[in-house]
């Protein structure tokens, strides 16, 4: 058999790979056939019937997105009937569906109102057909508008298929049809980790991260607030592709300069906490190997929030193989409402801290109880005042491209500035955490150099790079074997958990980050990602690292200032008040 | 929880269903058959959810998508009438709207097609879309028997037996021929 196929498209011969769909020979050949449903990698399910083509000899129209590419079929892709359809079909999804694009969140990235443009409707045709439906806006991360929802499939394939979570399905038959949790609740009360995933694939408005901007722009202009600003290592490589630049435009000095011009009175860093991350968690690993301190071997990394609320969920039994260390987010949040707060003479009550993050479940994370170890420090030290959380809000770097638009900013035309002393310092280790593989990169460059006294061979650690699904590497460290694991998707997490279970798990640390290509990939990124995107951020990510003067945790200068004048060691007491937490198993009713 | 499921053993049915096809929607229906109120309990779909370790979710979806499974507690009477377009043409609005009127729904809308049952729990009273009766429109349902060519006097006379007789299940009330009708009739035949 052939490797290739030849057919025609719109009377022109195309050859393809056999097992293509008409839809990809249709690419193939210049016809871009619309689709909706359709998501490369995540969905495709022929939900919606917008990608319907004319073949010859078939009785109605075909949907391309499914139907694979046969030797000598006949292709119309735009027949007064292919053109019909498409706009009907637009039209009776658009029949139910609000008409409040004008405030809609997604309105400038909206698939259904570029899709409507595109197939040429000019009025509302049918009539609504369905009740209107409950706004779900109890969960702290995400948002659901089921009225904009058209059903395509694409969040429950990728929480299914991708995460391995499950947490929405189809409900109910015919005009009832929707996509709900058990129980028609909140996604607040199911097993939803807040990864976001679903509002990265959502077509529509129907699913957004809780957007906070109102409240942090409010919050900027209150004379009696101090605000601060720390921003993760992925948003340098994606806040300019959500301002329209290219996928990977590299943004740091800019996005510093943007954030200063909105208002924030520090910018700093959250790579300051993966540097200080680091510290703690390599100490942890080298502590726990050495039966020097509680916890299971493998050790599991916590930087990741719905990986967390994951396991915390699914897999509760295997919770004491998790590091105790905070995420980097929370660890600088309970340094900055002490350390820093006391250092500067800043009462922590009017201290706010905004965290830029390229992650909806963040937002949850910020909110835990008990995330507040810095007001219960100076409760310690004899200062009583009303709680307050460690990091007052997370937006996602959706949410940061929504402000810097709204006051203003002509992004490309900043200046490149700088982040500010001491909680904006890094190192390229820092920098790294943003790809799969990068904490464990950035934590064997600092582990190799404790243990053995030298620096790690060549530095980068490539074996972990790239994003297979698990990937693996074993290091010589003071003459003993070292495994460790990266996995990237929970889905993948899933199979690294049921080998930890099982007793056959050969690592000793796993790195585990809950979106697809990490933090790159996160559920708070510009939306419509595929693989491509999310590699290009990836090469920004390591050309930074690449750049900077100093690529290993500790050689990072505010870090050993910080243990020098304040923490004293790492996992010392401070540490375990501050940035040191606990798991709980994650009981859903 | 008062229901007979809490003692149907979930956990052994799942087993005996595990692998099979239709494993999840067997089970189900075996669950629903089990409780005395004939419906499937939150609490009863979270443990299928378990027995079988498919996502909750997806028990949603299932339990849902069928007209057959009840998510409320049925009454101990159910009466079903037949919205199909034969039997609408033959008057079977007014017999949905008689007998919701005499069992006491207050509150039922003819026009949804949800069930509703009465605070008391005796009457449940719903729609279906056909029986595959048309040729004896209109027909209604009153708990497994079926009366075809159902008239308003007779739905009164069938219902208002039943009322009396309480607890009793709801009997059989042989029809009335109309003048001139050949028999036998298929009531009570059709299950």
């Amino acid at each position: 058999m052939s490797d290739t196929i030849t057919l025609s498209v719109d009377g022109r011969p195309v050859t393809v790979k056999a097992g293509s769909t008409i839809l990809d020979a249709c690419a193939a050949s210049g016809v871009k056939v619309p689709t909706l449903c359709h998501l490369p990698d995540v969905c495709s399910n022929a939900s919606c019937g917008v990608c319907a083509v004319e073949v010859e000899g078939a009785r109605g129209l075909v949907r391309s997105c499914v139907q694979q590419a046969r030797e000598g079929m006949k292709v119309t892709t735009a027949s007064a009937r292919v053109l019909e359809s498409r706009r009907t079909v637009v039209e009776l999804l658009l029949a139910s569906h609000p008409e409040d694009c004008l405030s809609c969140l997604r309105q400038e990235s909206c698939e259904l109102r570029e899709l409507a443009e595109l197939v040429g409707v000019r009025k509302r045709a049918f009539p609504p057909t369905r009740a209107p439906r409950k706004l779900d806006a109890i969960s702290a991360a995400i948002v659901r508008d089921n009225d904009k929802c058209i059903l395509c499939g694409r969040c429950i394939e990728v929480c299914r298929e991708v995460q391995g979570v499950s947490a929405i399905d189809y409900a109910g038959r015919s005009q009832n049809s929707r996509v709900a949790v058990f129980g028609d609740r909140s996604l607040a009360d199911s097993v939803c980790v807040s990864c976001g995933q679903c509002t990265v694939v959502c077509p529509t408005g129907a699913l957004t991260e809780r957007d906070e901007t109102d409240e942090v722009l409010a919050l900027l202009r209150d004379p009696d607030k101090v605000v601060v600003v720390q921003t993760a290592p992925a948003i340098r490589a994606s806040l300019g592709e959500a301002l329209g630049m290219d996928p990977g435009a590299l943004v740091t000095g800019r996005m510093a300069a943007a954030l200063r011009r909105l208002g924030f009175a520090r910018v700093f860093d959250t790579q300051f906490a993966a540097d200080l991350t680091i510290m703690e968690e390599g100490n942890e690993l080298l502590a726990r190997m050495a039966g020097k301190a509680k916890g299971k071997l493998p050790m599991l990394t916590s930087c990741s929030p719905g990986w967390i609320s994951f396991i915390e969920t699914f897999y509760p039994e295997l919770l004491p193989h998790v590091s105790s260390c905070k995420s980097p987010q929370q660890m600088f949040g309970a340094i900055a409402k002490s350390w820093w707060a006391e250092k500067e003479g800043i009462a922590p009550e009017k201290l706010v801290v905004v965290s830029i993050m390229p992650c909806t479940a963040k937002k949850a994370e910020a909110k835990r109880p008990e995330m507040r170890d810095a007001w219960l420090w100076w409760k310690g030290k004899g200062r009583a005042s009303e709680p307050y959380q460690d990091v007052d809000y997370a937006l996602t770097t959706r949410e940061l491209a929504r402000m810097i638009r709204r006051v203003g900013l002509d992004f490309g035309r900043l200046p490149e500035e700088s982040f500010d002393d001491p909680l904006g310092a890094s190192t390229g280790a820092a920098t790294i955490f943003a790809a799969t593989g990068g904490v464990m990169e950035a934590a064997v460059r600092t582990a190799y150099e404790l243990v053995t006294g030298e620096a790690l061979p060549g530095i980068e650690l490539k074996a972990v790079r790239g994003f297979e699904g698990v990937k693996s590497a074993t290091l010589a460290l003071a003459g003993k074997e070292l495994t460790v694991g990266v996995a990237h998707t929970l889905k993948n997490a899933r199979a690294v958990l049921d080998g930890i279970a099982a007793g056959t798990s050969p690592y000793a640390f796993v790195e585990i980050m809950t979106c697809p290509g990490g933090c790159v990939g996160g559920g708070g990124q510009p939306v419509l990602p595929d693989w491509e995107k999310r590699r290009l951020r990836t090469e920004a990510i390591y050309h930074e690292d690449r750049k900077l003067q100093f690529r290993k945790s500790h050689q990072n200068p505010a870090v050993a200032t910080l243990y020098k004048e304040f923490l004293g060691q790492p996992l010392g007491h401070l540490s375990h008040e501050l940035l040191h937490t606990e798991y709980k198993r994650k009981e859903v009713r | 929880m008062d229901s007979r499921a809490s003692v149907f053993d979930i956990e052994a049915a799942a087993e005996r269903l595990r692998g099979k096809p239709g494993a999840l929607l067997g089970l189900l229906e075996e669950i629903q058959d089990a409780d005395p109120a004939r419906y499937l309990s939150e609490e009863n779909l979270r443990r299928a959810a378990a027995a079988l370790a498919v996502p909750a979710s997806q028990v949603w979806s299932v339990a849902t998508f069928y007209g057959f499974f009840n998510l409320q507690p049925q009454g101990r009477h159910t009466i079903t009438v037949c919205r199909g377009t034969a039997c609408h043409t033959r008057g079977s609005l007014g017999l949905l709207k008689d007998a919701a009127a005499l069992l006491g729904c207050e509150g039922y809308d003819p026009d949804s097609e949800g069930a509703f049952t009465t605070a008391d729990r005796e009457y449940t009273i719903r729609t279906v879309a056909c029986f595959g009766q048309c040729a004896l429109a209109p027909v209604v349902m009153i708990d497994d028997e079926i009366y075809s060519r159902m008239t308003p006097g007779r739905l009164v006379a069938v219902l208002s037996g039943a009322k009396k007789r309480g607890a009793k299940k709801a009997a059989h009330v042989p029809r009335r021929r109309y003048e001139g009708e050949a028999a036998p009739s298929v009531e009570g035949a059709v299950r």
